[in-house]
């Protein structure tokens, strides 16, 4: 287990490095994203060293974002003024986002 | 003497205290707006406001938990290789339908943006509004939003999603599983995921993917899309 979030640690400090040392938009957490997706995909490590860590993480990072939302608090003024303009962007991209990938991933994907 | 919300562990303890009664709560009340997170967000504002603690005591607790977004991202590539068995066959429709929803949702965000004529920082904070939370808020980072007013928004998104999304599928003739698995994915990530699993593994997996897959694509554009629009980043 701590071994597995050693290397879940390593592949964040690589990909942090890579983003602080060269000039890519990308924040290096998502690069360790992409990092470690190829590495396993090389099979340079093994789906079994990462799992039990990656598990654990996926399972509580619904946790791990509530003091973000609990941000919202120092917006209230805000959020009170925009309310009108912040739903009707949510609810109508969201519509439109879910009918476009749905028809597309419908018409064109094989059934086997 | 510092008071005892001043130190860490208030901010940390109150968080999970909060999250597991949230989640307790959830699992003999099945009804949809009782989404765990969004309950224990509320609650936790009202103990503030109640108390009279200020954001930023609370946060020194909480930008501990806060820290474990960056591996719960580097979790998401694993998550990925683990899923992309089950869906290789169909992967260049996948990522095809991935593409043109991640792009209608920024597209949607700027035009209504500037149509009401909403200030700047809307466009900011939430141009990365379908992704998942830990992912929307390093871009609101780099777009110099509200990563704050980016959390609320998004979780709000993948609740509505969560709740509407595979009815409203239905009813405009989306009949296919797996295409309203990675509708739900794009455009309502996680909380989104959520409802697909519930559907079935397949539509859960095609969900999981969309979402790791527009998490990516919404990183590389929108900066870009923002920088056009505003004028800066």
């Amino acid at each position: 287990m701590l071994k597995a979030f050693l290397w879940i640690f390593l592949f964040l400090g690589i990909g942090e490095l890579i983003s602080y040392v060269t000039d890519v938009p990308i924040p290096g957490n998502i690069l360790g994203m992409i990092l470690i997706f190829s590495a396993l995909k090389l099979k340079l490590i093994h789906l079994k060293d990462v799992k039990p860590a990656s598990d654990q993480l996926l399972k509580y990072m619904v946790l791990f974002y509530v003091p973000y939302g609990v941000g919202l608090m120092s917006y209230f003024d805000f959020i009170s003024s925009y309310w009108m303009v912040l739903s009707v962007i949510a609810v109508v991209t969201t519509l439109l986002t879910l009918y476009i990938t749905a028809l597309v991933q419908q018409k064109l994907e094989k059934h086997d | 003497m510092i008071d005892f919300y001043q130190l860490p562990i208030f901010g940390i303890l109150l968080t999970v205290v909060v999250f597991f009664a949230a989640r307790a709560l959830r699992n003999n009340i099945k009804f949809v707006l009782f989404n765990p997170v969004l309950i224990a967000i509320t609650l936790i504002i009202l103990f503030l406001v109640v108390f009279d603690i200020r954001f930023e005591d609370y946060n020194k607790g909480g930008k501990y938990l806060s820290f474990f977004l960056g591996p719960a991202i580097v979790a998401l590539g694993v998550l990925f290789y683990e899923k992309y068995q089950l869906i290789r066959h169909n992967i260049y429709p996948f990522l095809l339908a991935v593409g043109c929803g991640g792009l209608i949702s920024i597209a949607s965000v700027s035009l209504i943006s500037i149509v009401m004529n909403a200030p700047d920082v809307i466009i900011r904070s939430l141009v990365s509004m379908s992704v998942t939370t830990p992912i929307a808020i390093e871009i609101t980072k780099i777009t110099e939003g509200i990563p704050s007013l980016t959390a609320g928004v998004v979780i709000a998104v993948g609740v509505f999603g969560n709740a509407f999304g595979s009815g409203f599928l239905k009813l405009v003739g989306i009949q296919s599983q797996t295409a309203v698995g990675t509708a739900l994915g794009t455009a309502a990530h996680g909380i989104g995921t959520a409802r697909a699993i519930e559907i079935g593994p397949l539509p859960g997996a095609y969900s999981g993917l969309a979402m790791c897959v527009n998490g990516i694509l919404t990183t590389l554009i929108s900066p870009y899309v923002v920088l056009w629009i505003v004028g800066s980043i």
